[in-house]
């Protein structure tokens, strides 16, 4: 079984956001990156598929900058076999121009799957996995939480508002991940060793144009402190005036 | 109980986890060096060895490739490493050759100090004693420093692996051959999870344990070896919390006196790493007798103090870390730091000098110096412990030894309390320690019988002061709440001395509950503070604890 897995370096849920000076980047100074953690349940799907098959690959795809060969060494570590970069320094939040990129290199691969995480934590825009699977003409599948594969035909189930959806879908296809689907495992020292010596490919590459344009990033407004009104049944009347007149709920 | 000994209710170091004698695993990884320990000490030796290899091997030297491992704790670098801290820049220097000041992972330099005596409404400031004259050194954070020393040691092709605590030492006879690490993927009961990694057994011809300060490996070869200074390691906790601050702060201010009782030894510090972040921290020695001394709390009182006051109101708390470090100095050290294919670095021996505040460049200098030794070693394949002795004889004719010599007593005068102390320190100094140059002799910290003392009683605003709980989500642990307990405390532990370990301990692990002692192991944060007086730490699964990013 031959399975890519589409991967992006993010900065750590951790991190405390710092708009840069242009105001439509973040600043980079002291921020921890790390393996998009939706990437690592697909990672994880990815090989336990292999194994089960026992034989295949596992080839790694991302679109970044050079230092997203880390990036890409994390999940040669959990023990993909071969990465490639589709290096760019040019930052987009649009998620079209990142489909084509991958889309252009995956075309080829004849893959029976293609792995992604269901968002990137950073940009939150749920669309790379769809854009990828529509571009190469195949099925997507988005936020499976339990996914079975028997012989050309998945199994999926995809958690839906109050219920679980399954759905039956053709190979090849393109899957997304939700948390739940499966629980990563560890590198192991071996494998982290191992991973340096794995094939990754850097291939320079030049952003193609999107339809979207950044205008501006904005933190979230600062949360206001909360005010006790009072106490017991006589507090009611001015919870109530505060309720209607302040935060304007009621 | 009115008064107790912390040691009476601290289990045993369990050598016979720490020291294994069985032979390492089939499946070992096998390396020719191995350092314990990413920090300062350990990445400095990494990169001094391995240049010495690149340049052995370019020369057509006999020693052809030679692997050289450094396994980290935290999650990634720099993430346990918590420090002031005001840099002396002498051993980056030395490591690197080619580049100058301005190259090196510095914020600021210090061009300006004052030290303050407080009381609670005062503050007096005093003559900068000699050794804490600061000029030519560099504010740095010591995070930033250790994952610029990473960047550098990858470069030479050294293998970095962060999440990898090691939890005993494999040996043979007197010889230690390595490493093993921690399982990760336990549940709390110590059942496997679906995700369970085994640990690892990791061989070198050399490890260099590089752990830090209270370094569980480095005591238990210490105490396996029978090495044992004329003094015991003294410790102090250090508590430090990282600002924005609401306005500028533009030189480098220590405090001693007030919040501590006059029966600590301790003091305070207040660094501008930025002009509006400041790096604040109160450090005090673990001897105080006063058994609820809370050093997190005193840190609290301390900054509604107006020398700090007037910066950090309207500014706000970025990171809360602590940490302990050894203050025994000279005496305190082990006789010796090498043995069969073992070295011992930096705060896992205690080359800290107390007057100075300073332990990084002591840190780093013994790794460099470790690398040489262990160099000359492989050159001859011999890494036995009277060829490794190589790297004591280096520390011993370098200004390591000599600043601690001259320093010897000046912490221990202080084992009688604050003023009769001050002035013995004094005189100390002014007559480069030849003024009561005898050894004082100290007990350990958990001999130090504890008695009721002064209580600090402040409830915390949210702002200006912070509780445990709130302090500890500041270090970023995000440690999972299902990891099996590391925290090895006594059986029935009376409810006084469990309420002294709500107090020693910063980030809140400890609580008295109605059945006694109840520890909320998650919240570590690994500064070791009541392994030194109360439960024993031991090493969890890789990556948790504390994520330090500017400390």
């Amino acid at each position: 079984m031959k399975i890519a897995v589409c991967v992006k370096r993010t900065p750590d849920t951790e991190t405390r956001i710092k708009i840069a000076s242009d105001g439509k980047s973040i600043d980079e100074a002291g921020v921890k990156f790390v393996l998009n953690p939706y990437d690592e349940y697909a990672v994880e799907e990815a090989l336990k598929l292999k194994e089960a098959a026992g034989s295949g690959e596992v080839v790694v795809v991302s679109v970044g900058a050079a230092s997203a060969q880390e990036t890409i060494r994390n999940a040669l570590a959990m023990g993909a076999d071969r990465g490639v970069l589709l290096k760019t320094d040019a930052v987009s939040l649009d998620p079209l121009p990142t489909a084509k990129l991958l889309a252009g290199e995956l075309k080829s691969g004849e893959y029976d799957l293609i792995f992604f995480g269901k968002l990137a934590i950073d940009d939150y825009s749920h669309a790379v996995g769809a854009m990828v699977a529509e571009l190469l003409g195949m099925p997507a599948v988005s936020s499976v939480s339990d996914l079975t594969v028997d012989g050309s035909v998945g199994t999926a189930e995809r958690e839906i508002e109050g219920g679980v959806e399954v759905v039956e879908f053709p190979l090849p296809a393109a899957v997304t991940a939700e948390k739940g689907l499966n629980e990563p495992r560890y590198p192991a020292l071996r494998g982290i060793m191992m991973a340096k010596k794995k094939p990754l490919d850097v291939k320079d590459v030049t952003l193609p144009e999107g339809g979207l344009e950044l205008v501006a990033l904005t933190l979230p407004p600062q949360r206001q402190e909360g005010r006790i009104v009072g106490e017991g049944p006589d507090a009611v009347p001015a919870l109530i005036d505060a309720l209607r007149n302040e935060a304007k709920v009621l | 109980m009115s008064q107790f000994v912390p040691a009476d209710y601290q289990p045993k170091l369990p050598l016979d986890r720490l020291i294994l004698t069985d032979p390492p695993s089939e499946e070992r990884i096998e390396m020719d060096v191995l350092f314990v320990g990413g920090g300062p000490a350990g990445l400095a030796g990494a990169i001094e060895l391995a240049k010495l290899v690149r340049a052995d091997n370019e020369q057509d030297g006999s020693l052809g490739t030679v692997s050289i491992g450094v396994l980290e704790k935290a999650g990634a670098l720099g993430e346990h490493s918590l420090s002031g801290a005001v840099v002396n820049p002498r051993a980056l220097r030395e490591l690197f050759p080619g580049l100058s000041d301005a190259d090196f992972p510095f914020t600021t330099a210090v061009t300006k100090e004052s030290v303050y005596l407080l009381s609670d409404r005062s503050a007096t400031r005093v003559p900068t004693p000699p050794s804490m004259k600061n000029h030519g050194n560099y504010i740095a954070s010591i995070c930033e420093i250790v994952r610029w020393l990473g960047e550098k040691a990858e470069g030479l092709g050294v293998d970095i692996f962060p999440g990898f605590p090691a939890e005993a030492l494999l040996t043979e006879g007197d010889r230690v051959l390595g490493v093993r690490t921690v399982a990760t993927g336990r549940d709390r009961d110590g059942s496997e999870l679906s995700n369970f990694m085994p640990q690892a057994d990791v061989t070198a011809k050399v490890t260099a344990l590089a752990e830090g300060t209270r370094g569980l490996l480095s005591q238990a070869y210490c105490e396996w070896q029978n090495l044992t200074g004329e003094n015991p390691q003294i410790f102090a906790l250090g508590v430090k919390e990282l600002w924005e601050l609401s306005r500028p702060l533009d030189q480098v201010i220590h405090t001693m006196g007030w919040p501590l009782p006059k029966n600590a030894f301790g003091g305070s510090f207040f660094y501008p790493l930025e002009p509006t972040v400041g790096a604040l921290g109160l450090v005090v020695g673990l001897d105080a007798p006063g058994r609820s001394l809370d050093v997190h709390e005193l840190l609290q009182a301390l900054k509604t103090h107006r020398v700090f006051r007037e910066y950090l109101e309207g500014g706000e708390l970025i990171e809360w870390g602590a940490k302990t470090i050894p203050e025994g100095g000279f005496y305190a050290l082990p006789p010796r730091r090498s043995g069969d294919g073992v070295v011992m670095l930096g705060d896992s021996v205690g080359f800290v000098d107390v007057p100075s505040l300073k332990g990084i460049h002591y840190a780093m200098q013994s790794g460099i110096f470790a690398a040489r030794a262990i160099f000359s070693a492989l050159k001859v394949d011999d890494t036995s412990g009277s060829t490794l002795g190589a790297y004591d004889r280096m520390v011993d004719a370098s200004f390591i030894k000599d600043d601690l010599y001259r320093t010897r007593n000046v912490r221990l005068a202080y084992k009688d309390g604050f003023y009769k102390g001050s002035v013995k320190a004094g005189l100390m100094t002014i007559t480069g320690g030849r003024m009561f140059g005898n050894r004082i002799d100290m007990h350990r910290d958990a001999d130090v019988p504890r008695d009721v003392g002064e209580k600090t009683d402040l409830i915390p605003d949210g702002k200006l002061t912070v509780s445990k709980v709130d302090a500890v989500f500041k270090s970023a642990n995000a440690t999972r709440d299902n990891i099996p307990p590391h925290l090895i405390a006594a059986a029935d532990v009376p409810a006084e001395v469990a309420e002294f370990y709500t107090h020693v301990c910063p980030a809140g692990v400890y609580e008295v509950a109605d059945d006694g002692l109840r520890i909320n192991a998650p919240n570590c944060v690994d500064c070791k503070a009541t392994d030194v007086v109360g439960p024993r730490w031991m090493p969890r699964e890789g990556g948790s604890g504390p994520a330090y990013k500017r400390m």
